[in-house]
């Protein structure tokens, strides 16, 4: 069975390319674009791990990182934001891994391996 | 029955009792976009116009650290430039704004020799040295000088130049801090200072001090506000240009794997081409934001510069599918404002309205006076509206509510607005739509300072 990722990510360019990128890792990728939909997802599909960016319309990345918190699914998070600087905000340790946006996402296909235990 | 007045009123009575009059040219001037410059040159002209105090002449000296530095000398320079000066002054219909005007181009006509000699000026002010004029800043004590020559307090250097021997001190005072100091004296009709005349002159230089101190803890504030502006764009253009970059990288990166089939690389090339012109349009969105040098407001008809908007191939293709009403005044004031930012300011407003507004929805213009002196420019949409919190940020540099917005602006009308002494104000409900009014201050078409 795929190990299944659940994409929080607002730019369509981006979601588009991690969706190909990591299901050539060989995952299954569900993406949507903002906080509420991954909840409505989280609901409805048992996630291996998830992948969220931080500015987003709506509730932003912390926000839905303090809810996941509260439904106590224990899913490994990846924070993946542009900003370097969210990572002084506390919120954001309560993610599993902080990794900033970059035009190779080796960085990011490390930690998801690591995290899922691959 | 409720009678109505305004709080400004543009031009003041001849015959009223020069208290009122004094106050009224000082209070009033502090409602103009003026500079803190040309605030200090209102209060040295309430202090010499005729209708005023009537000092001859005044000169203002400003502290900076230990020292007091001669600023600006206001006053004619000889009987016959003064019967001169008090003629104009005194025309019937001229308002402080006129005399502002007058005065702006006197000082700057007499830098050659009154403001001049006065600028090269700097006296030490600390107490046990000082020697007057800094000497009444140092003890913050109103000094009246009498036989100035043989008067051993009274420095040499100062008495040069003000050649004078009857002269009065007003120290400027604000929350116990000296920031400066006024020194008024008769030198062209030689009238003896009086008590009434020094009681007056003490009034104005309360209000003078405490002006001074509220506009520079403004330009504070402002200094702190741009310096948090900075920090925060430098964190948004980071993002703002992050995104791009990493879509542009991992669609490159695709292109370089083997067998990338021909539909594939046309789909890449166009993501990447995308996002390119999307990095060359922030880049030109915040050239263009932090490039804008605001020119100084000016009267001017707004009508021409609202007819280029409407008619602009860019409204008249985005009013498409719109209902545009336009309702101006049949005769429009003058309003003041730098005319190249009011075109934009208009068009910002309008594209917003639009942007705001689903298709079909209406949007309003209009533009009319409300209570002399104020001409209100009003863009009003059916469109989504904003809630509270929206509303608290609307003004912030990089905030927006839009998909692809900078959120630059918002922002940048106020700015224009804030110079030009204006105001914008924000009606809006969630779902219902939004009225943005601008305020300027005008004037009636024709009147020349």
């Amino acid at each position: 069975m795929k190990k299944k990722i659940l994409l929080v990510e607002d730019e369509r360019a981006l979601c588009l390319l991690y969706e190909e990128e990591l299901s050539r890792e060989g995952y299954a990728v569900t993406a949507v674009t903002d906080a509420e939909a991954a909840l409505a997802e989280l609901e409805r599909t048992a996630f291996d791990l998830i992948i969220t960016d931080i500015r987003m319309p709506g509730r932003n990345g912390i926000e839905l990182i303090t809810e996941i918190m509260g439904l106590r699914k224990d899913i490994p998070i990846i924070i993946n934001s542009a900003y370097q600087s969210y990572k002084e905000d506390f919120m954001t340790w309560a993610a599993d891994a902080y990794v900033v946006k970059s035009a190779s996402l080796d960085e990011l296909k490390a930690q998801i391996r690591q995290l899922l235990g691959d | 029955m409720i009678e109505k007045y305004n709080i400004l009123s543009p031009d003041f009575e001849r015959d009223a009792p020069r208290e009122m009059t004094l106050l009224s040219i000082i209070s009033q001037s502090f409602f103009q976009p003026f500079s803190l410059e040309d605030n200090l040159l209102v209060i040295l002209t309430a202090l010499t116009s005729g209708s005023g105090v009537g000092f001859n002449r005044a000169m203002l000296f400003l502290k900076q650290g230990d020292r007091l530095r001669g600023e600006m000398w206001l006053g004619p320079r000889s009987a016959e430039e003064a019967g001169f000066i008090w003629e104009v002054l005194s025309t019937p219909g001229i308002g402080y704004i006129e005399i502002v005007e007058h005065n702006r181009a006197l000082v700057s006509k007499n830098e050659d020799t009154l403001s001049r000699r006065l600028k090269g000026l700097v006296f030490a002010a600390d107490e046990e040295t000082a020697l007057i004029p800094a000497y009444a800043a140092c003890r913050k004590e109103i000094l009246l000088v009498r036989e100035a020559a043989h008067e051993p307090l009274v420095d040499k250097r100062f008495l040069d130049v003000i050649q004078v021997d009857e002269f009065l001190c007003i120290p400027l005072l604000a929350r116990d801090e000296v920031l400066g100091e006024i020194v008024l004296d008769n030198a062209i009709t030689r009238t003896p200072i009086t008590p009434a005349d020094i009681k007056l002159a003490g009034l104005c230089g309360l209000i003078a001090g405490n002006y001074i101190y509220s506009a520079t803890l403004h330009r504070k504030l402002l200094d702190m506000e741009k310096m948090a502006a900075m920090g925060e764009m430098a964190m948004f253009v980071t993002h703002q240009l992050r995104n791009p970059i990493v879509a542009i990288g991992g669609f490159t990166d695709q292109l370089l794997q083997p067998d990338v089939s021909e539909d594939k690389q046309r789909r890449n090339l166009i993501i990447i081409r995308d996002e390119i012109r999307r990095l060359e349009d922030i880049i030109y969105q915040m050239g263009h934001f932090l490039k804008v040098s605001l020119k100084e407001p000016v009267y001017f008809d707004p009508g021409p510069a609202l007819t280029a908007v409407f008619d602009s191939p860019e409204i008249q293709t985005k009013a498409q599918g719109y209902i545009l009403k336009i309702k101006l005044e049949a005769c429009l004031p003058e309003v003041l404002c730098d005319p190249t930012s009011f075109g934009e300011v208009v068009r910002n407003l309008l594209d917003n309205a639009f942007d705001a507004t689903p298709a079909g929805g209406v949007i309003t213009v209009r533009g009319y006076r409300k209570n002399s002196g104020r001409f209100i420019l009003s863009v009003r949409d059916t469109g989504r509206g904003m809630s509270n919190p929206d509303k608290e940020q609307l003004f912030r540099p990089f905030f927006t509510t839009k998909e692809k917005g900078m959120g630059l602006g918002l922002p940048f009308i106020k700015r224009v607005m804030d110079t030009c002494g204006g105001k914008i104000e924000v009606q809006s409900r969630a779902g219902k739509g939004s009225l943005f009014k601008l305020i300027f201050l005008c004037r009636e078409r024709g009147l020349t300072t």
